[in-house]
C-alpha cells in the first residue's frame, strides 16, 4: 500500500514513514492495517480505535498529515544530531553523516545532502553547544532571582560559563583540532563567526552587561580571546581533568579584571596629573 | 525534415517535448512519431551504434565525457556499502568508475583502521587482514540496467577487458518498467540515457519506486544553453560536423542526426527540475556543466 501524495502539504513521506515505524516500535503487518481500513470508511474518518493508541496510521489517510509533517531542515537537523555519536570513530567527515543516516533508516547516500567535508555538522555542533549554553545560563539566573542562588561575582560567572562551554567539547575532543581547521576555512568564517559572536555576547548578557558605551566592543573582545586561547590550550592539554585549562582560564580571568581596573586607575591618575599641572600652569601665569 | 516537424503543430510539439504522450505524437529528433515507433526506432539507433558507441563518444566529445562522467561519480561520493542502480548504463563507464571510487574509500578506511590497531597483536592483525582482504569494495554493488541487448553485450566484454569482476551485474530492463523492486537502491543514476526514454515522467516514478527512502536521484544530460555565442557554436557543431563524424567513424550518419536532434527536443534545466520535483523528489537541483553543455539534476527521496 502506497502512502498518498497530497500536493498541498508536502511533507516527507518516506522519513516520516520511517519515523512512525520506529515510533511504534512493532511493525503490525501492512496486510492487516489496510483490511482495518477497508471495513471502516475511508474518507476523512480518524482511526482511532487502533490498540497503539492516538498513533496515526500507517497508511497515512486523513488528517494526520499534520502530525508528520517535517520539513527538509528538521531532517537535516536529525541527521545530523544522529551523526555526532560517529564522530570519535569517523571524524567530522561525509561517513560519519552517512552513519547517521543509516541509523534513522535512511539511506547512505542521504548524507549527499550535505557538503562533503562535513561543515554543516560541525557548524550544527557548534550551535547545539550554544543553545545548552543559553539554557543553562537562563537556569543559573532564575535561580538568582528567586533567591535560591547566590549572585556570583564577574570573574567568577565568567569563569564557569567559559568552562562549562568547553566542557562541552570533552567528548570530541580528539577530533576538534580538525573541526577548528574546517571553521576557518573562507567558505565558513561567516557562519562559525556569527555563532562565536552570539555566543560571547549570550554570555555577557546573562553576567548582566548592560553598557552602552565603547566598553560593549572591549569586553567582548576580551571575552571572545580568552575563550579562543583556553579553546587551544585545550586541544594539547593532557593533565587528568584538564584542570591545566581550568587554571589557565582561572588566570586569564583574572588578567582581565586587573587590566579593567588599572585602566580606570590609569585614567584617574592621567585626570589627577592634568589637573595638576593645570593648576600649576595657573600659579606660574599668576 | 525539420520543417515538417515545425508545421505539426505547437500545442503537439509541446507535449511531445515534455515526454508525456498525451496523444500517439512523439518526437524522434526533428520527426513526428508514435509512442512504439518512437520506442522501436531508438533501440535501432543504439543497436546500430554500439560496438562504435565509446569511439564516437570520445570523438564527438573530444574525450570530455569521461570528466563529465568523473564529476558525476564526485557529486555522488559513495561511501562503500552503496548499492548503485545504473539505468541505461549501457557500455558501463558510470559503474566502473563507481567501482574505483568505492575500492579507492575502502583502501583509505582499511589504512586508517590499521593506524589505529598499532597495539594488537600479530595474530589480531593477521585476523582483520582476512576479514578485510576479501572485501575490497566494502559491499557495495552496482546493476547496470539497460534495455538494448546490444550495448549490454558491448559493457559485459568491456568489463572482462578491463577486469572488473567483482560488485558488477547487468539486467536487460526497461527504464519505464524497472524489474526490481521497491526501496532496494542508494542511489540512482541515469547518464545520458533519460533523453531516449519515451516517457520521461515514467522512468521518474520508476526512480522514486526503487529509491530506498534517503536515496539519491542523479541524471547526467546534454542541457541548455543559454549563452548566446556559445549557443550558436554549439549547433554549428552539432549539425555540421557530428553527423558527419558519425558517417566517417561509424558509418551511420542518421543515428548521429537523431542525437543532436534529440538533445534540441529534450526540456531545459529547469523543466526537468520541475517534473523531477513532480515525481516526488525533494531538495532537487542542477549543476550546469561547460555553461549548460550538459548538466547534473540531483534529488532526494526523502
Amino acid at each position: 500500500v502506497k502512502c498518498q501524495h497530497y500536493p498541498p502539504a508536502r511533507a516527507l513521506q518516506a522519513s516520516a514513514a520511517l519515523r512512525r515505524a520506529s515510533d511504534e516500535h512493532k511493525k503490525e503487518p501492512l496486510t492487516s492495517s489496510s483490511q482495518q481500513h477497508f471495513d471502516s470508511p475511508p474518507a476523512g474518518h480518524q482511526p482511532e480505535q487502533e490498540p497503539q493508541g492516538p498513533h496515526p496510521s500507517y497508511t497515512g489517510q486523513g488528517g494526520q498529515q499534520s502530525e508528520d509533517y517535517e520539513s527538509e531542515e528538521q531532517l537535516q537537523h536529525r541527521i545530523l544530531t544522529a551523526a555526532l555519536e560517529f564522530v570519535p570513530e569517523h571524524g567530522w567527515t561525509a561517513e560519519a553523516i552517512a552513519e547517521g543516516a543509516k541509523t534513522l533508516g535512511l539511506s547512505v547516500a542521504a548524507a549527499g545532502m550535505f557538503h562533503s567535508d562535513g561543515s554543516e555538522l560541525i557548524l550544527h555542533f557548534v550551535s547545539e553547544c550554544n543553545t545548552k549554553l543559553s539554557k543553562l545560563l537562563e537556569k543559573e539566573q532564575k535561580l538568582v532571582q528567586l533567591g535560591e542562588a547566590e549572585k556570583k561575582p564577574i570573574d567568577e560567572f565568567l569563569r564557569d560559563a567559559v568552562e562549562a562551554r568547553l566542557r562541552m567539547l570533552i567528548p570530541y575532543i580528539e577530533k576538534w583540532p580538525q573541526a577548528l581547521s574546517i571553521l576557518l576555512l573562507p567558505r565558513n568564517i561567516p557562519s562559525s563567526l556569527n555563532l562565536l559572536t552570539s555566543m560571547i555576547d549570550d554570555i555577557w548578557h546573562y553576567a548582566g552587561d548592560q553598557s552602552t558605551d565603547f566598553s560593549w566592543y572591549t569586553r567582548r573582545a576580551v571575552l571572545t580571546g580568552i575563550y579562543n586561547t583556553t579553546e587551544l590550550v585545550m586541544m594539547q592539554d593532557s593533565s587528568p581533568g584538564f584542570e591545566d585549562t581550568w587554571r589557565f582560564l582561572e588566570n586569564r580571568v583574572a588578567d582581565a579584571m586587573t587590566m579593567s581596573s588599572t585602566a580606570s586607575q590609569v585614567q584617574s591618575t592621567g585626570e589627577a596629573v592634568v589637573q595638576g599641572l593645570m593648576g600649576a600652569a595657573v600659579t606660574v601665569s599668576n | 525534415c525539420r520543417c515538417r516537424a515545425l508545421l505539426s503543430g505547437p500545442a503537439g510539439a509541446l507535449r511531445a517535448r515534455r515526454g508525456l504522450a498525451a496523444g500517439p505524437e512523439m518526437h524522434f529528433g526533428f520527426q513526428t512519431v508514435t509512442e512504439e515507433e518512437r520506442r522501436e526506432k531508438i533501440y535501432q539507433v543504439f543497436e546500430n551504434v554500439a560496438k562504435k558507441y565509446d569511439v564516437m563518444n570520445d570523438s564527438m566529445t573530444l574525450g570530455i565525457h569521461r570528466v563529465w562522467k568523473d564529476i558525476l561519480v564526485h557529486k555522488m561520493n559513495p561511501c562503500p556499502g552503496t548499492l548503485l542502480l545504473d539505468v541505461a548504463g549501457g557500455t558501463g563507464d558510470i559503474a566502473f568508475r563507481f567501482i574505483n571510487y568505492v575500492r579507492s574509500v575502502r583502501q583509505r578506511q582499511l589504512q586508517r583502521k590499521l593506524k589505529h590497531n598499532q597495539n594488537l597483536s600479530w595474530q589480531e592483525i593477521f585476523d582483520s587482514y582476512q576479514k578485510d582482504q576479501f572485501n575490497s569494495l566494502g559491499d557495495s554493488q552496482v546493476v547496470v540496467c539497460d534495455i538494448n541487448r546490444e550495448m549490454l553485450k558491448v559493457g559485459k566484454q568491456k568489463a572482462q577487458h578491463l577486469g572488473y569482476s567483482e560488485g558488477l551485474s547487468w539486467v536487460l530492463g526497461n527504464a519505464e518498467e524497472l524489474p526490481f523492486d521497491d526501496d532496494k537502491f542508494d542511489v540512482y543514476t541515469i547518464a545520458f540515457g533519460i533523453r531516449n526514454v519515451t516517457r520521461i515522467d515514467l522512468a521518474l516514478q520508476e526512480a522514486y519506486r526503487v529509491l530506498k527512502p534517503g536515496g539519491r536521484f542523479l541524471c547526467l544530460e546534454f542541457s541548455h544553453v543559454s549563452n548566446p555565442l556559445l549557443s550558436r557554436l554549439y549547433d554549428l557543431y552539432s549539425f555540421q560536423v557530428i553527423p558527419v563524424l558519425g558517417e566517417v567513424i561509424a558509418g551511420d550518419w542518421r543515428s548521429y542526426q537523431y542525437l543532436v536532434e534529440s538533445i534540441r527536443q529534450f526540456p531545459p534545466q529547469e523543466e526537468l527540475k520541475a517534473m523531477i520535483e513532480d515525481a516526488g523528489f525533494f531538495k532537487v537541483d542542477y549543476d550546469n556543466l561547460n555553461f549548460g553543455i550538459v548538466a547534473i539534476h540531483s534529488g532526494f527521496k526523502l
